[in-house]
Order: C-alpha cells, then sequence, then structure tokens
C-alpha cells in the first residue's frame, strides 16, 4: 500500500513536472514591438501598420508560431502608439528595447521618425522594418555594414526611383492614347513636407526621362481649398497633372481640378480604386492612379482579394492608406523564415544575412521579394486607369521598375 | 486676364469659410472673453454630423440644420460644464480648450474612424461666365456667409439684446445692477458662436472633404481674421477674412505656393505690430469694474 502511495506519487510529480515543461514551452514568446500613429495625425498611415502587424501575427500563431530550433514561439505584440510625435516614438522605442526586450520592431510611418528609431534599434542589435522609402538617402554601403547605424534596419518600400520609374511609364502608357496629342508636359503638384519633396524629385526625373517638360508645384501641407494653387497650374497648360503624394490631399484637391477643369488628364499618387470607387468620383478626362504597393479596390489577384478580405474583416478602415498595410505585413512572415532558418531568435546577425539571402514569395508583387545589399525591397507598381465618366471600371496594369535610375537621380 | 479674374473669384469664396470661422470666434473671444481653441473642433464636428446625416439618407439642408442645433448644444454644454468655471481665469478656459480638441478629435475618431470623410456635391454645378468658372455650392457658400454676417451685425447693433450685450462688455457690473443677466448672455454668444461652428463645418464638407483633424488646421485662420478685423467686431472679421482670402488667392497664383500660408500669417503679424487693437477695433470681453 505505501509503494504504491509512493509509486503514485512519483507519477503525480512526473506529470507535474512534464505539464510544466509542455507550458514553458507552450509559453516560449517572441516579442514584436510596434510604433505607429493610433493618434495624431498620421493615424491613417499609423493604424494599417498596427492592423497588418495582428493580422500577420495571428495568421503565424495560429498556424502553430514559429519553429526555431526545437522551440516553437508564438509572437506577442508590443504596440506603441507614437502620438504622431517624435518624442513619444523615441521614448516608445527605448522601452520597447530596454524594458520589453522585442527581438524586432515594425514601425514607423515617417523618415525622421524612423531614423530616430534606428538610432536606438540600431546599437540594441534589434531589426527594424520600416516602409519608407526616403530611408533610401541613407542606406548605404557604410551604413548598413556590420557595426554600421542601419546594419539592423530594413527598408519595406521599394526605393523611390524604381517607384517612380514604373509609375510615371504606366501613367504614360495609360493615358497617352487617350489624349488628342502625345502628352508632353507634366505638372507634378505636391505637399511641401519633407516626404513630398524627396518623392517629387525622383518622379520629375523619372518622368523627364520619359521626354516630359515637368513643372514642380508644391503647396502648403494643410491645405484644404486648393483652387488658387489649382487655378495657377490651369494658367500652366499642362497636358498632365500628377497628384504626387499624399492620397487624403489628392482626395480633397482632385474634384475641385476638375471642377475648374484643370488639366485634360489627371494622375492620382496613393488614391486606391477602391477609394475612388467609393467616393463616386467621376471625370469626363481620362484619370490614373496607383497604390503602393497593390491595389485594394481592383486588384485582379486571388493573394491580394483574399489578404484585403481578411485584412478588412479584421476591422481595419477602408482608407487610401490601406494598401500601405501590405509593406509591413509580408516581413512579419520573412521575419519568421529568417528566424527558422538561423535556428535561435538572439543571432541578429544571423537573421540580417538570411534575410538577405532570402526570395519570398509574399502577397505584394507577382515576382518574390529580396531585399538588395542597402536592406531595401523592390517589386512592381500597380497602375490603374479608370473608365472617363465611370467610378467603378478600370484597367490595371503591373509596371516593373526600370533596371536603372534614371539621368540626374543618384538614386538616394 | 481669365486667371486672374478666376483668382478673384477664388479668394472671395476662400474668404466665405474663414468668415464664418472667424466671427463664432470673435464673438466668443471678443465678447464672451473665453478662448475657445476647440472651436476648430466644434466646425469639424459640425461636418461630421452633416456627413453622418447626409450619409444616412437626409437632405443636406437638413442635415446643416440638424448640425447646427446639434454643434449649438455641444456649445451649451461645453459652456455651462467647463468655461464657466474658468470666467475668471481665461488662462485656464484656454488650456482646458486646447485639451477639449484633442479629445473631440479622437472621440470622432473612436465613433467615425481616422478616415476622411466627404458628401457629394449638394449642387453638383459649375457655371461658366466669360471663361471664369464658378462652383454653384462656393456661390452658396457666399450667400449664406452674407446672410449671417447681416444677422450677426443688425443683432448686435440694432436689437434690444445686441445693445444689453454690448453694455455687459462695457462694464459687467453695471450692467448687472441694470438687471441684464450677463451670464447669460456670455452663455448666448457661446452658443450662437457654436452654432455658426455648426454651420461652417457643414459647408466646409460640402465643399472639401475633412478629418478629424480639420479643426485644428482651420482655427488658426480663425483667431487670424478675428484678431486682424479686431476682436469682437463682426465688421472686422469680414474684413479680415476678404484680406486673407485675396493674399492667399494672390499670392497662390503668383507668389511662391508653398509659402501660402506663411504670406497670410506675415500680414497678421503685421496688422498686429502696426495696430495691436486690429484693423477695425476690437474688445476683450466682459469687463468688472
Amino acid at each position: 500500500m505505501k509503494n504504491l502511495k509512493f509509486g503514485a506519487l512519483l507519477m503525480t510529480a512526473a506529470l507535474t513536472g512534464l505539464l510544466a515543461q509542455l507550458s514553458r514551452a507552450a509559453d516560449e514568446e517572441l516579442k514584436i514591438g510596434v510604433v505607429a500613429a493610433e493618434s495624431g495625425s498620421f493615424v491613417s498611415a499609423g493604424n494599417t501598420i498596427v492592423a497588418a502587424a495582428k493580422l500577420a501575427s495571428q495568421q503565424i500563431n495560429d498556424g502553430g508560431g514559429v519553429k526555431v530550433g526545437d522551440k516553437t514561439y508564438k509572437i506577442n505584440l508590443y504596440i506603441r502608439d507614437n502620438r504622431t510625435d517624435v518624442n513619444v516614438t523615441i521614448a516608445a522605442a527605448r522601452e520597447l528595447v530596454n524594458d520589453v526586450g522585442v527581438k524586432a520592431i515594425w514601425g514607423t510611418e515617417t523618415h525622421d521618425f524612423s531614423v530616430s528609431m534606428a538610432k536606438i534599434t540600431g546599437p540594441a542589435k534589434v531589426i527594424q522594418f520600416s516602409g519608407n522609402s526616403s530611408l533610401g538617402a541613407v542606406l548605404d554601403d557604410k551604413s548598413v555594414a556590420p557595426g554600421g547605424w542601419l546594419h539592423y534596419t530594413f527598408q519595406s518600400e521599394p526605393q523611390e526611383w524604381q517607384r517612380s520609374g514604373s509609375t510615371a511609364k504606366g501613367v504614360l502608357s495609360l493615358l497617352t492614347p487617350l489624349l488628342a496629342h502625345a502628352p508632353k508636359h507634366s505638372v507634378v503638384f505636391v505637399g511641401n513636407d519633407a516626404t513630398g519633396q524627396y518623392l517629387s524629385s525622383h518622379y520629375v526625373k523619372a518622368l523627364e526621362a520619359e521626354g516630359q517638360t515637368v513643372d514642380l508645384v508644391k503647396y502648403p501641407p494643410d491645405t484644404t481649398d486648393f483652387s488658387p494653387l489649382l487655378t495657377r497650374v490651369k494658367g500652366m497648360n499642362p497636358d498632365i497633372v500628377h497628384f504626387w503624394y499624399n492620397g487624403d490631399s489628392t482626395l480633397t484637391a482632385f474634384p475641385q481640378a476638375l471642377k475648374l477643369d484643370v488639366s485634360p488628364a489627371y494622375f492620382l499618387f496613393g488614391v486606391d480604386p477602391g477609394i475612388y470607387q467609393q467616393r463616386q468620383l467621376r471625370s469626363d478626362k481620362p484619370v490614373t492612379m496607383s497604390c503602393v504597393p497593390v491595389c485594394w479596390g481592383s486588384s485582379p489577384y486571388p493573394a491580394v482579394q483574399d489578404y484585403f478580405k481578411k485584412y478588412f474583416d479584421l476591422g481595419a478602415s477602408k482608407g487610401p492608406q490601406s494598401s500601405v498595410s501590405l509593406l509591413y505585413y509580408d516581413y512579419f512572415f520573412m521575419y519568421a523564415k529568417a528566424l527558422e532558418q538561423v535556428g535561435s531568435i538572439d543571432k541578429p546577425d544571423a537573421v540580417v544575412d538570411a534575410l538577405l539571402k532570402m526570395s519570398y514569395q509574399g502577397v505584394v508583387s507577382p515576382v518574390p521579394l529580396t531585399f538588395n545589399p542597402h536592406h531595401q525591397v523592390t517589386f512592381a507598381t500597380e497602375v490603374c486607369l479608370v473608365k472617363p465618366n465611370t467610378s467603378d471600371q478600370f484597367n490595371c496594369t503591373v509596371e516593373q521598375p526600370p533596371p536603372a535610375p534614371p539621368a540626374g537621380d543618384s538614386g538616394g | 486676364m481669365e486667371i486672374f479674374i478666376q483668382q478673384l473669384v477664388n479668394s472671395l469664396s476662400v474668404a466665405s469659410v474663414t468668415i464664418l470661422i472667424g466671427i463664432g470666434i470673435t464673438l466668443i473671444f471678443g465678447l464672451a472673453g473665453i478662448v475657445n481653441f476647440a472651436h476648430g473642433e466644434f466646425l469639424m464636428v459640425g461636418g461630421m454630423i452633416t456627413w453622418f446625416l447626409v450619409t444616412s439618407g437626409l437632405n443636406f439642408f437638413a442635415a446643416l440644420l440638424g448640425a447646427m442645433i446639434l454643434v449649438g448644444a455641444l456649445g451649451f454644454i461645453a459652456e455651462r460644464g467647463l468655461f464657466r468655471f474658468t470666467l475668471e481665469r481665461p488662462m485656464n478656459g484656454f488650456i482646458m480648450s486646447i485639451g477639449m480638441s484633442v479629445i473631440l478629435q479622437h472621440v470622432v475618431i473612436r465613433i467615425f474612424n481616422e478616415v476622411q470623410k466627404t458628401i457629394p456635391d449638394p449642387i453638383g454645378k459649375v457655371w461658366v461666365i466669360g471663361g471664369v468658372d464658378i462652383i454653384a455650392m462656393r456661390g452658396v457658400v457666399v450667400a449664406l456667409t452674407a446672410v449671417v454676417v447681416a444677422i450677426t451685425y443688425f443683432g448686435i447693433s440694432r436689437s434690444r439684446y445686441g445693445m444689453a450685450l454690448r453694455a455687459s462688455i462695457a462694464d459687467q457690473d453695471t450692467a448687472a445692477l441694470m438687471g441684464i443677466p450677463v451670464r447669460r448672455y456670455v452663455t448666448g454668444v457661446f452658443v450662437y458662436g457654436s452654432v455658426l461652428a455648426g454651420l461652417g463645418g457643414a459647408l466646409m464638407i460640402a465643399l472639401f472633404p475633412i478629418t478629424p483633424f480639420t479643426g485644428s488646421v482651420v482655427i488658426i485662420r480663425g483667431f487670424a481674421v478675428s484678431l486682424i478685423g479686431g476682436l469682437g467686431n463682426v465688421g472686422g472679421a469680414v474684413g479680415g477674412g476678404l484680406l486673407l482670402g485675396l493674399v492667399d488667392g494672390l499670392s497662390a497664383g503668383y507668389g511662391f505656393p508653398e509659402w501660402t500660408d506663411a504670406y497670410s500669417l506675415v500680414v497678421m503679424i503685421a496688422i498686429l505690430i502696426v495696430r495691436p487693437q486690429g484693423l477695425f477695433g476690437g474688445t476683450l470681453g466682459p469687463r468688472s469694474t
């Protein structure tokens, strides 16, 4: 009887130990930080990062988690609202890196904020995925080399000269057959902030490379009544007006341009066909639009349709920036794959190497995603033409980026 | 020449929206003595209410009325529940209104989300006269602004209530001894200013899309207009609005376009240095002896 009791006790102890072990194994946590604007003026961009991160981590966890060596990790997101404030961004990054101990951070939505975060993630060897193409100005041989301050930073948006090149080519090829004569004079209409200045500098060169004479008109970023500025543009007699960055401003300015009959053709950057349809916009002039990286409103790709269905089912808003969420979603899977290849979550240098060698078939592009030696990704741009006098009939084309920057564009 | 005339027409339409904002601010700041930095958010709330009602199937002009009533009610609650306790310390009220503006932005985001809102143009016509495009809805905004200016101006300068209000501003203690309910007048002015913000928001969303952050952009111009014209001076707000509209229109057309906002603010700074009381003279709220 005594032996029986002892045996039962031993078995109970062994079972408890086993359960504890199993429980510990199940509790292995991969801490990932997200720093994004959930309030303040960048909230529409910030919310896309958070929504994409939630969707990706939920799918990875539901699929069994990240299998690294003999352990399985469940992703725990640590989401911090940067309130569209660079100081809050820095404080959040410090907390996530120093106190929480995240292995990677997704965010933020603007150049200055991302660079500030990189000053914290770099020394701590925390991988950072930021979408801003303007990072191209600082990602170079020296900064991304081992020991460099951006060695752990990855730009999840394509280089600006690539995007500008593919967009300019797509816009002109779709509009030219619909105009009375081949377009020669383009006006680029852009918000006068750091991102607008950076992006437009590349786009102007891309249009010039396509044979356009280009005038650049910058407007104050918070403008709502564009009529005086658009009247000025009308006086320039453009063949095409390109509303270049950002989507919300374009959606404010474009209807005013239509009423003032500013141009015989338009291009709307960052306006998704889905938004065009939702707003019931209509123009008797040909209008093209493009999305970063791929449109949610009229994508022919089943993977993209499936992604956006799940994304919106999670409660994310249908906005001009919704497509941007994809810039963050795919990289969760790339990062998870890199960890699995390395076999440890504690070898960030090896993870960087794995990411640089990886070719990953994600949602964003028909061709696999790869990072170049400057930690920048490459993919195509989707450009759509809406049939005049309709809100919902689109003809979309995918333009591959040019092989090299155009003349006068340093690429950075 | 056509482009120049178009810019003058644009200036008038730019001025109209600014004047509506400016009148609300100039009344509340100049007559009630309350610096309500959340006035822009009141306007934004008016726009959001209009959007909600129009997308729910209501006619635009009925929605406009709804926005005016609801934002007026919001103004009543804000004055009675918050600003009434800061009348003796206007700086507290000012800081409180900044907090209120952020809270209102996020309440709207929570209820409606952060995405830009727009409604179809209620009229949807453009008249072309001599090569100049006149957007019909902008014409309606100019006309409504003129009506509001007339009602407000004559209400203050000619009516019995206006006289009592002006007496309260000149000397609230004496006015109170004469049986004028000064506090009630302050509430009345605040609510009237809020109703105008509701109207401004409704008209604004008929012209442009708005976001939860639109208020924080327009408030600067509203304060500029009321300071240029002279606080509490309705005619001053009209003059200030027209001046800024003209500066905006012409600088956007012929100056450095990216500096458009800066030109207006330079004009404001210059005027305030030369004439601190504003171009048409103003007040600073009810004064006690």
